[in-house]
């Protein structure tokens, strides 16, 4: 605890050993019903009201609802994006459960453990060794050697935190009553029960950390990418629940009618993808978020925007795979399908996201590249920023209305000159704007051909986009490290946070993180990779599919591939390890 | 009104002559002037197959997309731009098989866009397959897969899914169909019309008069109001030619409410002129 775990700013070179913020790291878990995911909640945002940011993930057992679960919420004077390798206090209410967390769970030798005065199970080896005296708190009612109804525990164990981090009452208070004002009788018992808590004795101590006192804000990856896309103009979302993306639709079915926006449930990803485009027709800008088995199935109609020339955004939050894979559990071997997927050649845009903050920023450019060039725009997120609760600072919203260069009579009678790269788009209901759109290939006035020099001409058209997307995103990414470190790592979307803070312990490494996957900032990574000693490509695609999309685009003999299969995001001890193996 | 021809495309059919496809483009073109619609507030759109390639015929905001996928398409337009007349087209492989799965919930959904669906009981684009509507008797003669396979009655299909307007017509007659479409247009609501529209390649001059021939015009007394009477027409061997079912106004569909649509326009256009910071709390 009171380890210092710099964070870097990104692309500013910020000199690694700076100590910026102090955190703690706790973990709470517990079965069912023992609302760990609701204690986690209130203290992160406890934090965020005294202006200390943090996050907190989540992890289930095998099944979604029901049976083990368990958060891990980091606290800290800065900006953080990763949950840290070890925690600083382990809270557990039946020892027992913690088998189902084996490998993503670590102590050191001054973690604090507390588990209920009832539990005699010893520790499991696994978890690593505490020096500190494990701390034995009688969560469980106990009435004739049977467990019988009492005190909330996760209210007795929110006192008990909020005593060992030094923080004052009436924050919990507050939280409580936000949370449960309208429920007085169950506030009532809930504050009972954390008065109970906090008066423990011999409650363990934690060091504090004091927030700049700005209240902040807590937010989801899923709530990030709904409300970015708002921002960037979103006006119609049709989706299908998939897990770990289903957020991002019930977000906007709470806040976009009251934009003007339509939300549909659709009856499947094809059916929410039609409808998008159906929208996109239209002339409203649309989107649609999924995941990877939804994906799959769209990946016909992504093709039919690429031909049809009918802007759509479409979020995909990876999560581990093939086919239904581990839904809750994150990957990033999406990549090939979104940059490759479909039959024929058409051209697109794939985005990566770091984090929640810089999903709104992906958002936008998402809406903008689409209704710019015509194109599909795949955002993709993952389901370690998806699920995430994330304390960010508070924003300026910035309201954009995407606009496609409109056709208007002067533009002339042909639908897809080949002269225009970016045809002007035909707004139904223009008078004498009337066109055909298609997926069958077409000639400059919209009528269907076989003819195969027109098929060339218009493919070799369309592509022209790609030059002009290349050009405006050539300084999509961000850097971390010092400029001439000797060694150097490509990685990409959610493992920018744990790098930010790896780099910084790490000085002799620079890295190199695209924000627009395809087409690739190349010109900007030739430039970065000059003069390295060393370079390797992290990523969690057991095919190592960054790798591979790279040593298509560029030379890269003696780069090494360090790609592992999804599941856990990477930790910062796994990178050292990884790294040192591959040198 | 309008001419009728204010709302083709220089384009010619690449139908076969004697297709019943260009009956229906005659009465949907004729339908549409009928209700002066401005032609640039026409959206057609369609999948794949023979009749699918209607919209090109069009001088509308037309869109031939992929297989099986118009209604989710015309839906989504629908529900962007309100303000557009939007027919959805296609023929009975990509409305009944590849793009069934589409039909409930577009009829749930209760969109205000019509389906015309031209039923020829064969994939005529692909070279004569059976397909869902195909009779046996035609799979067991022809040698087509899946004679064991019974064919889906369309009308009864959309009846039994609480389709709010279900009409029949033939491609044969013409002042009918012109009037049902026009009644279909008009129906605030999903609308679905089923054309038999025979197949001048694959279909034998013998059968296509067998088809005729089965065709009655809708008994006088028919109450298009009375699901039960819809249901038992749309279950004879025979094709009643009419609107078998038209849910009266004060009726709530048979399965679901109707969608808002209009209430969230006038949010949409009240939204225009409001601020509107994101419910996010700082507690």
């Amino acid at each position: 605890m009171e380890r210092p775990s710099p964070g870097a700013a990104a692309s500013a070179g910020t000199a690694s050993s700076s100590r910026l913020y102090d955190s703690i790291t706790l973990t709470l878990a517990g079965s069912g019903g023992d609302g760990v995911a609701l204690l986690g909640d209130l203290i992160l945002r406890m934090a965020a009201r005294q202006g200390l940011y943090g996050m907190m993930v989540q992890s289930y057992g095998p099944q979604i609802r029901g049976g083990e679960s368990a958060v891990v919420l980091r606290v800290s004077t800065g900006e953080t994006l990763f949950e840290g390798d070890e925690t600083d206090l382990l809270l557990s209410f039946r020892v027992a459960d913690l088998q189902r967390f084996r490998g993503s769970l670590r102590l050191h030798a001054r973690s604090v453990v507390v588990v209920d005065a009832a539990d005699q199970d010893p520790l499991p080896e696994w978890l690593g060794r505490t020096e500190q005296a494990i701390v034995r708190v009688p969560f469980a009612e106990i009435r004739e050697g049977r467990e019988v109804p009492g005190r909330p525990k996760n209210m007795l164990a929110l006192g008990l935190i909020t005593r060992a981090l030094g923080w004052p009452p009436a924050l919990a208070h507050a939280a409580l009553e936000h949370r449960f004002g309208h429920r007085p009788e169950l506030l009532a018992k809930d504050r009972e029960a954390f008065e109970h808590g906090h008066g423990t004795e011999d409650a363990p101590q934690l060091p504090r950390l004091v927030g700049h006192g700005v209240p902040l804000v807590v937010e989801t990856g899923n709530e990030a990418l709904a409300r970015g896309a708002m921002d960037a103009g979103l006006r119609f979302f049709a989706g299908y629940p998939i897990t770990p993306s289903s957020e991002v639709m019930e977000t906007l079915i709470d806040e976009l009618p009251a934009r003007g926006g339509h939300v549909v449930q659709a009856e499947d990803e094809m059916a929410s993808m039609g409808m998008v485009l159906g929208a996109s027709f239209g002339g409203v800008p649309a989107m649609t978020a999924t995941s990877g088995p939804g994906l799959s199935l769209m990946t016909e109609m992504m093709g039919l925007s690429g031909m049809a020339e009918l802007p759509a955004v479409i979020v995909d939050c990876q999560r581990a795979g093939p086919s239904t894979g581990m839904p809750s559990r994150t990957e990033q071997a999406d990549l090939n399908h979104a940059i490759y997927g479909g039959h024929g050649d058409f051209p697109r845009a794939v985005l990566g996201v770091f984090d929640v903050v810089h999903a709104r920023e992906a958002m936008h450019r998402a809406f903008h590249l689409s209704e710019k060039y015509l194109i599909p725009v795949l955002v993709l997120a993952d389901a370690y920023i998806a699920q995430r609760r994330q304390i960010r600072d508070n924003i300026v919203e910035t309201r954009e209305t995407p606009r496609r260069r409109v056709w208007t009579p002067k533009d002339g009678p042909l639908a897809f000159s080949l002269d225009e790269t970016v045809p002007p788009y035909r707004l139904p209901g223009t008078p004498e704007g009337q066109v055909l759109l298609a997926g069958l290939e077409h000639t400059s006035e919209g009528w269907p051909t076989a003819d195969g020099t027109m098929h060339e001409r218009m493919t070799e058209r369309r592509f022209r986009k790609m030059p002009l997307l290349v050009a405006e995103t050539r300084d999509w990414f961000r850097t971390l490290g010092e400029d001439d470190a000797p060694r150097g790592l490509v990685a990409w979307g959610s493992t920018y946070g744990v790098l930010r803070e790896w780099v910084a312990q790490h000085p002799e490494t620079r890295v190199f993180l695209p924000e627009i996957l395809h087409p690739f900032p190349l010109e900007a990574f030739e430039e970065w990779r000059r003069g390295l000693a060393w370079l390797g490509v992290l990523e969690m695609s057991f095919q190592a599919q960054l790798f591979h999309h790279l040593a298509g685009l560029t030379d890269l003999r003696g780069v090494r591939s360090i790609a592992r299969s999804g599941g856990l995001p990477f930790t910062k001890s796994e990178i050292t390890l990884r790294v040192e193996e591959a040198r | 009104m309008r001419n009728a021809n204010e709302y083709r495309s220089a384009l010619k059919p690449v139908w076969c002559p004697g297709c019943g496809d260009f009956g229906v483009l005659k009465a949907l073109t004729q339908a549409l002037g009928d209700l002066d619609v401005p032609p640039e507030k026409v959206g057609m759109i369609s999948g794949i197959g023979c009749s699918s390639r209607m919209p090109g015929y069009m001088r509308a905001f037309s869109f031939n997309s992929i297989h099986g996928r118009a209604l989710p398409i015309a839906s989504g337009l629908k529900l962007a731009r309100p303000d557009l007349t939007v027919v959805a087209v296609g023929g009975d492989g990509d409305g009944l098989s590849i793009g069934a799965g589409h039909l409930p919930h577009a009829i749930r959904r209760d969109v205000d866009i019509t389906y015309i669906m031209m039923d020829n009981g064969i994939y005529a684009l692909t070279k004569g397959q059976a397909s869902a509507t195909t009779e046996m008797e035609r799979k067991a003669e022809l040698g087509l897969a899946g004679t064991q396979e019974r064919p889906i009655n369309p009308v009864m299909f959309a009846l039994s899914l609480g389709c709010g307007f279900v009409a029949n017509a033939h491609s044969g007659s013409l002042p009918l169909m012109r009037q049902l479409i026009r009644e279909a247009i008009q129906y605030p609501g999903f609308a679905f019309v089923r054309v038999l529209a025979g197949c001048a390649t694959y279909q034998s001059k013998a059968y296509q008069q067998e088809i005729l021939a089965r065709c009655d015009q809708l008994p006088e007394d028919h109450d298009p109001t009375n699901i039960r009477a819809a249901v038992d027409l749309a279950l004879t061997l025979r094709f009643q030619l009419g609107v078998l079912y038209r849910r009266p106004p004060e009726e709530k569909p048979a399965f679901a409410e109707p969608y808002a649509w209009e209430e969230a326009a006038r949010a949409a256009r009240l939204a225009e002129s409001r601020d509107l910071s994101y419910p996010v709390d700082t507690d």
